[in-house]
């Protein structure tokens, strides 16, 4: 019992496995082509840009907040970092180009990390509407051209695979930065799991007067957390305009909300307090991996946002239910009351 | 109002001065009473200032008949939305799936009528209540599903909403194959043309559904229901509301004003798509707050929400006016919603000063931490 519960974690990632193993499984038994080294490398691929952003926003929801900027921090400030270099026709190498992303979007994130722990304002309003600002900025004082070509350091990049094997039905490759995603995903776990600031995150989204009042400089803190989101979706945004191999301002836009899903899909928990590195790669994986089932089944794609939903509801659904009754079971007086309200409601 | 009626059976000039004095006072009252709300008086002011404004700037372009009519036509679709999700908010939560049920609900109308007019035109256009009926039929159908959601099987408002805006939209997608249809009753668009003397019907209708809605709020026990819950969800059920229903009431209320704002898309257009609308998501929630909503929940007006969807509205076409870009109006609509959250905090703090260390201001200065509380014991 006591590995069983180990074993589906804090936050039901086991349960999550699971639904992935089965996802996974009964796909290859279906279709043959979807067990190959192909499709997994293509998973991958695709899951690298989502990746990054979910764990992005992993961070606000840790810290009991919902950021709906991020799409527009990240391709902001990786356009905007595209745009200086091809208009001052001078090519700094990647460094230099992820390291001006990063100093944009950390600018950016600045000014929502002030708004939001300056003023004490719900984080979802302010973010709706610095996202607005930012995009509207990034438009009309930036450019709203489409860059059909990248630096030529950024192009390079575009093109190198780490792994590069033969198959029977053509070449498999692993794009270079499914590196990145892996290792900002080891990044951020230890930050989380290590660190002073990762533990105040939880503290944070666990109770903030609490927080407050444990010696935690919350201010600080919220405004670190979303320097650090800028930063982490500018990173991703880099790496889509890298991957698409062109530069468009009003991509990833509009996407916010299934990035949440993703996240919230891996077990964190929109209040804060809850939430972890393991859950959210799983949750975006099974998004991506679902996406690929359906094209090889021979489902339009325009199921994948229906199904995405349904695998939401469920998700959470299930967890509401379990938490409900787990919640039942707690014989301390105040919490019974309010975990079991409705039925207390008939009796009395 | 009732107040006229109770001096009818006096008699002589005793009664008018009588009349006129009640009537005064209630006058009085109910103005005093709609601008001490925050949202009402903050937003009247906004918007006078910025009519003003787009006024003395472009007074040709703007005070023309046709940019007043372009404004009173484009504004209830949103403002019809802004005031469901206002309802949502109102007991704490947030209805993230309204623009994809009224997409639904006028892909639903545009696919009927479409199929009843293949054979026979006249027919199509003859059942044209019924097909009404039927789009709001798919709203409601769709807010009693979030309604259910949120309060039987007990999912966050936020993601239960997420949920069914990604599957009612994907189903959206999937029937029209991501394509726009075409097709909707005549008499629809020639309703979406009409106009009563300067003012186009849709406004009309804007203008009723917010006296129903405010009615429903401010004087049925439903509507103090929906402010308790939002307020207090625990005192609530302690002093006997079910917040069940009271939550699956307003869901599904929010449900049917996304279809009645899926009828008004086919008035203003006889099309219809799964993407019509998108950035109006985000908007309506802007406009509920501008409006005066608490997003936690427990205090929300109507006048404010339609005075704030107006005065979104005249900022948009004046900057149109203006010949000022759609992405500065992005910048504008930002900045608005910022700097009116900003100044809201600023007014609070003093308030505080005055009044010393009450439990409302203590609740206030806490905001966050409350509604992260409050909402995690509704979990």
């Amino acid at each position: 019992m006591q590995l069983l519960r180990k074993l589906r974690g804090a936050n039901n990632e086991g349960s999550l496995v699971l639904v992935l193993l089965a996802v996974v499984i009964g796909m290859s038994l279906l279709n043959p082509v979807f067990f190959t080294v192909n499709t997994a490398f293509s998973i991958l691929r695709a899951a690298t840009v989502p990746m990054i952003l979910a764990l992005a926003v992993l961070l606000v929801i840790i810290s009991g907040g919902i950021d709906v900027s991020f799409p527009v921090v990240a391709i902001g400030s990786a356009y905007t970092a595209v745009t200086i270099c091809l208009k001052t026709g001078f090519d700094p190498g990647l460094p230099a180009i992820f390291l001006m992303a990063m100093v944009i979007g950390g600018l950016l994130g600045l000014v929502n990390g002030f708004v939001i722990a300056r003023f004490r304002l719900p984080t979802l309003i302010v973010t709706l509407g610095t996202q607005g600002i930012f995009f509207g900025a990034m438009l009309v004082y930036g450019c709203t051209r489409y860059y059909p070509s990248l630096p030529d350091s950024m192009a390079a990049l575009s093109a190198v695979n780490v792994i590069d094997i033969p198959t029977d039905t053509g070449r498999a490759y692993l794009h270079v930065l499914v590196l990145l995603s892996i290792a900002i995903a080891v990044i951020i776990w230890a930050v989380l799991k290590f660190t002073m600031f990762g533990r105040s995150l939880y503290a944070i989204g666990g109770d903030v007067e609490g927080a407050r009042r444990a010696g935690i400089r919350v201010v600080r803190t919220q405004l670190l957390i979303y320097v650090l989101v800028g930063m982490v979706a500018a990173i991703g945004g880099v790496a889509y305009v890298v991957m698409s191999r062109s530069a468009n301002p009003q991509d990833l836009v509009g996407g916010e909300l299934d990035i949440i899903a993703a996240v919230v899909l891996g077990g964190a928990s929109i209040f804060g307090g809850r939430g972890s590195v393991g859950g959210t790669v799983i949750g975006v994986l099974l998004i991506q991996v679902i996406n690929n089932s359906l094209l090889l089944v021979g489902v339009p794609s325009a199921w994948l946002r229906a199904a995405v939903g349904l695998l939401l509801i469920l998700g959470v659904g299930i967890q509401a239910i379990t938490a409900r009754r787990s919640a039942q079971r707690i014989h301390s007086v105040d919490d019974a009351v309010v975990a079991t309200g409705p039925e207390l409601e008939k009796v009395s | 109002m009732k107040t006229e009626q109770a001096p009818r059976a006096q008699s002589g000039a005793n009664s008018f001065a009588d009349l006129n004095n009640r009537l005064g006072r209630t006058v009085a009252d109910a103005v005093g009473r709609t601008l001490r709300d925050r949202g009402v008086s903050r937003m009247l002011i906004a918007l006078v200032v910025a009519f003003a404004f787009f006024a003395v700037m472009r007074p040709r372009i703007f005070l023309g008949p046709i940019n007043m009519q372009n404004i009173m036509v484009a504004a209830p679709e949103v403002g019809v939305i802004a005031i469901a999700m206002m309802l949502a908010m109102l007991t704490g939560g947030i209805d993230l799936s309204l623009v994809s049920i009224a997409n639904l609900s006028a892909v639903t109308m545009s696919t009927l009528f479409t199929m009843m007019a293949a054979s026979n035109p006249a027919f199509g256009e003859s059942m044209t209540v019924p097909i009404i009926l039927m789009g709001l039929l798919v709203g409601t159908a769709c807010g009693l599903l979030n309604g259910l959601l949120i309060s039987i099987v007990g999912i966050t408002p936020i993601l239960a909403t997420l949920a069914t805006m990604q599957i009612l939209n994907g189903i959206a997608i999937v029937w029209t194959g991501g394509k726009t249809l075409y097709g909707a009753p005549a008499a629809l668009t020639v309703f979406g043309k009409t106009a009563l003397g300067p003012v186009p019907m849709l406004f009309i209708v804007f203008l009723l559904v917010a006296i129903v809605i405010a009615t429903v709020v401010r004087s049925t026990a439903l509507g103090r229901k929906l402010e308790l819950q939002g307020a207090n969800p625990v005192a609530a059920r302690f002093s006997g509301i079910p917040s069940r229903s009271v939550l699956i009431a307003s869901y599904t209320l929010g449900g049917l004003l996304a279809g009645l704002a899926g009828v008004l898309f086919l008035c203003r257009n006889p099309t219809a798509s799964a993407d019509y609308g998108a950035s109006y998501v985000l908007l309506v929630i802007v406009i509920a707050v501008l409006g005066g909503t608490n997003p936690n929940g427990g205090f929300a007006t109507v006048a404010g929400v339609v005075l704030a969807t107006l005065t979104l509205q005249v900022v948009s076409s004046g900057f149109t006016a203006l010949r000022l870009s759609p992405y500065q109006y992005s910048i504008a609509q930002g900045v608005i919603l910022v700097v009116v959250m900003i100044l809201d905090t600023i007014d609070w703090s003093r308030f505080k000063r005055k009044r010393g260390p009450a439990t409302e201001s203590a609740s206030l200065q806490t905001t966050q931490v409350g509604s992260i509380k409050k909402e995690k014991e509704q979990e």
